[in-house]
């Protein structure tokens, strides 16, 4: 199996290319991924991959003109192509005005026990054992399918003003859908950095029992429901929010939702979402891809939107400094939070099922997506086990619906909160640390056949 | 106002690639034999290896200022086996001797692993395997266009959207892409390809009190890409449109919100390519139907039963995947395993007909394969994925399909797209919409979208515009997978009315 470069290694990589930097000095990104990743569909594994990949992104500095490139030729010469290559496109840009220079030398701090070498050392069979175990736990009726997955990265950021980070992380992680015989479907999923805390039976054995109980869904009308969201289904209103509200970058230039409304108590009170790169209940690293180390911003406060985050020239535009978010050069997008908590409360899940008089109980929302962004309304589809609840109890599964819902909206009439948390991914962002919520109206605006 | 001008008025070339490709063509079909060589030495039935090369470069401009230009090259070999009839599949960034060899036991050692699950063994449709050379047709090499050139172009698109007052960000992009491909199987195939793809767009946003509204030209989300050279990006007329464009992002800020109704749609042709991509494209991917994209993204409402029986839409809408079809970007000689491109048709005068397949999933069908498997780089285990879906053209144009609608909307370009994941209730939002009264477009409406049912949906398409109107489009940013890939696919739309849809939906 693959094994880490090293820091070593990848500052010699680096420094080759550093070293043909322009008269404005130089960053090198590093990043180097290796493991495998395997599918099963119809209780049988279908997909089974690995690989190593590696890239450099060099950023060169130049009279004031920015020029990148970007290979995956990590060899010296291959690292001082790359360089010359950034030179020369920056010799022929114009100059960036807002270019806020590189990164000063600051040590990061590393989360807690980030690697795990075993886990990413993982191989196939390894891979395929997890699978099986998972689809053990489900009854032969029924067909399972899902991604078991173990991989190592390293991330080095290295510039000319003499900043050097290094990161070294691994990560498990397993998702499952279980699908019955009559129209029932279960999700469950986890991710650690350690194999030995991700346990594909337990997380298969959910997702079955799921499938089991929400088998012969019933047609429910659209319309205006008090809901549980379960940590997947929160994770997507958490994720949205993230990319429409939380970035420094739109923040200053008015295109965030919360653009002009800082200050302000736009979500229950007993909402507070923060991010941070180093909690050992999370999955981050210690710096940006700018180098610059991650610190913890809190970004809603007891309903209160405190602000968001920044990379180097987003904190120029706000005369702030660098929270570290920076994504990689280039991008119009700006700074973005990728490691949100969402605070717990102290609700159990019978608590809130008893609360309810008429509602639904929603595992996890599919294939979301914006519908207006100053409003953050986001529009998806329940999948994988939703169900109707009355009277303080779980009544029946229900047919598959649509929602079209302003994510501020929904913060804003929680009225209850789990006292549990889970690392919960969404269709296309990172994992976060959620609780189940409970909303008093959620706009459902269609319906499907399944 | 700044202009684009190069640092040094002498250099008028393209830049070199220093990050050009470590591998020549002819190397990478040696290693690639040689990886199938060493995957069947390691107890592989078959095997197939795609030593891959990959060129982007992509570039931003917003108010006039450059946001970035980055020039990217990954390299690297991927290489599939069948092992006691189980895919495994290994890829790394270093095709080197030793490394080349490494990866393909691998690969035997990942199928070896996943046949200790019961399953039944994959047989793979026959193939005739050829060796050949494809290349896209181009006129004029993107990669060699001086740099000053295309930042000149991005530049004054940029200017030109901002001329109407009111608008924040005039962001004009490119991207190119350049992929050489060696693909080599153990039953004899050798196959070198080089396929580019060019495209660029303009996007103006104006910001309002509690309003933000984006209008775009040729297309949303990065514009308009096309099998082709620079001669696409010089055929866009970017600046013709620059000016209007930021004009209709001002004017959707004081445009009432699209009414919540039940009526006519007339969808534009950009807006047809992401309905024709979501709503037919993705439930005819025959993995799906087999329940092997469940987890992720879904299965599909199609049954292996459908074929020449489902009325999928009305007697208006015939849909094909063709591969051969000129400048799509799902256009290829042969795709990931070898096999020939094909003009498939998937749905005739509404009855749907086909699948896209592979050559694991097509004998399920007893068919042969129809050449949709492609890959996402080295790194990804090829997928079927759309090639060129396209909606035959019907008849009229545009003008006079609006002449022919006394009362409807007619509906422009994607902002926003969500379907369930079997593929049956979809979302659909646009970046603009006009109120059709007695046959012409009168108010302009903000925020528009519709929603539908997929099947009733094509039901009630009773028009569809002519050759005149008919364009293929691209689509840059189709995901799928997992690892997830993402593939570039060729659309062919003309303008269609839909009647009885909602619309508005809050």
């Amino acid at each position: 199996m693959p094994e880490p470069l090293g820091r070593d290694r990848l500052a010699e990589i680096a420094h080759a290319a550093l070293e043909e930097g322009g008269s404005g000095g130089a960053e090198a990104l590093l990043l180097h991924e290796w493991g495998g990743l395997t599918r099963f569909a119809g209780s049988a594994i279908h997909q089974s991959t690995a690989r190593e990949e590696t890239m450099l992104k060099v950023r060169v500095a130049d009279d004031g003109r920015i020029g990148i490139a970007t290979t995956n030729d990590l060899t010296a010469e291959g690292a001082a192509a790359a360089a010359r290559s950034a030179l020369e496109t920056a010799r022929m840009s114009t100059p960036d005005p807002h270019f806020p220079g590189f990164a000063p030398r600051e040590p990061a701090l590393e989360p807690p026990d980030a690697y795990d070498e075993a886990t990413a050392a993982a191989g196939p069979a390894a891979r395929a054992e997890a699978v099986a175990s998972a689809i053990a736990r489900t009854d032969p009726a029924f067909r399972a399918s899902g991604a078991y997955q173990t991989q190592g990265t390293e991330i080095a950021v290295l510039n000319t003003e003499g900043q050097a980070c290094y990161g070294l992380t691994s990560r498990a992680s397993i998702s499952a859908v279980v699908s019955g015989t009559q129209g029932g479907a279960g999700f469950a999923e986890a991710a650690a950095t350690s194999a030995d805390e991700v346990d594909p039976a337990a997380v298969a054995t959910t997702a079955f029992e799921k499938a089991r109980d929400s088998e012969s869904p019933r047609d429910i009308d659209a319309g205006i429901y008090e809901v549980i969201l379960e940590p997947p289904a929160v994770a997507t209103l958490i994720g949205f929010l993230s990319y429409l509200g939380f970035g420094g970058r739109a923040l200053a230039e008015g295109r965030s939702c919360f653009s002009g409304r800082i200050g302000e108590r736009l979500l229950a009170d007993t909402v507070s979402i923060y991010d941070d790169a180093l909690s050992p209940e999370g999955l981050g690293i210690g710096f940006d891809f700018e180098g610059t180390p991650k610190r913890r911003v809190d970004l809603v406060e007891d309903g209160v939107v405190i602000g968001g985050v920044h990379d180097r020239r987003s904190a120029a535009m706000a005369g702030t400094e660098s929270t570290g978010h920076a994504l990689p050069a280039p991008n119009t997008e700006g700074p973005l939070p990728f490691n949100l908590f969402l605070r717990p409360g102290a609700a159990s899940r019978s608590e809130m099922i008893a609360s309810i008089e008429r509602g639904l109980l929603v595992t996890r929302f599919h294939y979301s997506n914006v519908v207006h962004p100053p409003e953050a309304v986001i529009t998806g589809m329940t999948r994988d086990g939703t169900w109707l609840i009355e009277k303080g109890e779980i009544r029946h599964p229900v047919r598959n619906l649509r929602f079209t819902q302003s994510i501020i909206e929904a913060l804003r009439d929680v009225r209850l909160i789990g006292e549990q948390t889970q690392l919960a991914s969404e269709f296309f962002f990172e994992a976060s640390r959620v609780p189940s919520l409970l909303i008093s109206a959620f706009s459902f605006t269609g319906k499907s056949d399944h | 106002m700044r202009r684009a001008r190069p640092a040094d008025s002498t250099v008028r070339v393209g830049a070199r690639y220093p990050t050009r490709p470590v591998l020549d063509q002819q190397t990478r079909l040696d290693v690639s034999r040689r990886a199938v060589e060493a995957a069947r030495a390691a107890g592989a039935s078959y095997a197939d290896a795609r030593v891959v090369a990959r060129e982007h470069e992509t570039i931003v401009v917003r108010n006039e200022e450059l946001e970035g230009v980055d020039r990217s090259l990954s390299e690297g070999i991927g290489i599939r086996v069948l092992v006691d009839g189980r895919w495994g599949f290994a890829a790394t960034a270093r095709p080197e001797e030793g490394e080349v060899e490494r990866t393909a036991s691998l690969a035997v050692e990942i199928a070896r692993a996943s046949a200790r699950l019961p399953g039944e063994p994959v047989h793979l449709a026959e193939v005739e395997p050829v060796t050949d050379t494809w290349a896209t047709p181009i006129r004029e090499d993107p990669f060699v266009v001086p740099l000053a050139e295309k930042l000149d172009l991005l530049m004054e698109a940029s200017r030109r959207m901002r001329i109407a007052p009111g608008v924040s960000f005039g962001e004009a992009s490119l991207d190119l892409y350049r992929q050489r491909t060696a693909f080599a199987s153990s039953e004899g195939a050798a196959i070198e390809q080089t396929l580019v793809h060019s495209g660029a767009g303009i996007e103006a946003t104006a910001i309002g009190e509690g309003e933000m509204q984006r209008r775009s030209f040729p297309n949303s989300f990065r514009g308009h890409f096309s099998a082709a050279g620079y001669e696409h990006i010089r055929g866009l007329h970017l600046l013709d449109e620059a000016e209007r464009v930021g004009r209709e992002a001002v004017d959707l800020l004081s445009a009432p919100e699209c009414p919540s109704i039940e009526t006519t749609v007339i969808l534009d042709g950009p807006q047809m390519v992401l309905q024709v991509h979501e709503s037919v494209g993705h439930p005819v991917e025959l993995d799906r139907v087999l329940g092997m994209e469940e987890s992720y993204a879904g299965t599909s409402f199609l049954d292996l039963g459908d074929r020449g029986k489902l009325r999928y839409a009305s007697d208006h809408v015939t849909i094909t995947a063709d591969a051969t079809l000129a400048g799509g970007l799902g256009s290829f000689g042969y795709d990931d395993e070898g096999v020939p491109a094909q003009r498939v048709t998937l749905i005739q005068g509404g009855i749907f007909q086909d699948f896209i397949s592979s050559r694991e999933t097509a004998p399920v069908l007893g068919l042969p394969s129809n050449g949709t498997m492609r890959a996402d780089g080295w790194e990804n285990l090829p997928l079927i994925r759309m090639t060129n879906i396209s909606i035959e053209p019907g008849e009229g144009s545009l003008e006079e399909l609006i002449a022919d609608t006394p009362d409807g909307i007619l509906m422009s370009m994607n902002t926003s797209w969500s379907i369930d994941d079997r593929r049956v209730n979809f979302q659909f939002g646009c970046e603009a919409a006009w109120r059709i009264r007695g046959g012409r477009l009168t108010d302009l409406y903000r925020n528009p979208n519709y929603t539908g049912i997929t099947t009733e949906f094509w039901g009630s398409c009773d028009a569809v515009c002519g050759p005149e109107e008919w364009q293929v489009w691209g689509t840059p940013n189709c995901g799928k997978g997992q690892p997830g890939q993402v593939a570039r696919v060729g659309h062919g739309t003309a303008p269609a009315r839909f009647r009885g849809v909602r619309v508005g939906v809050r």
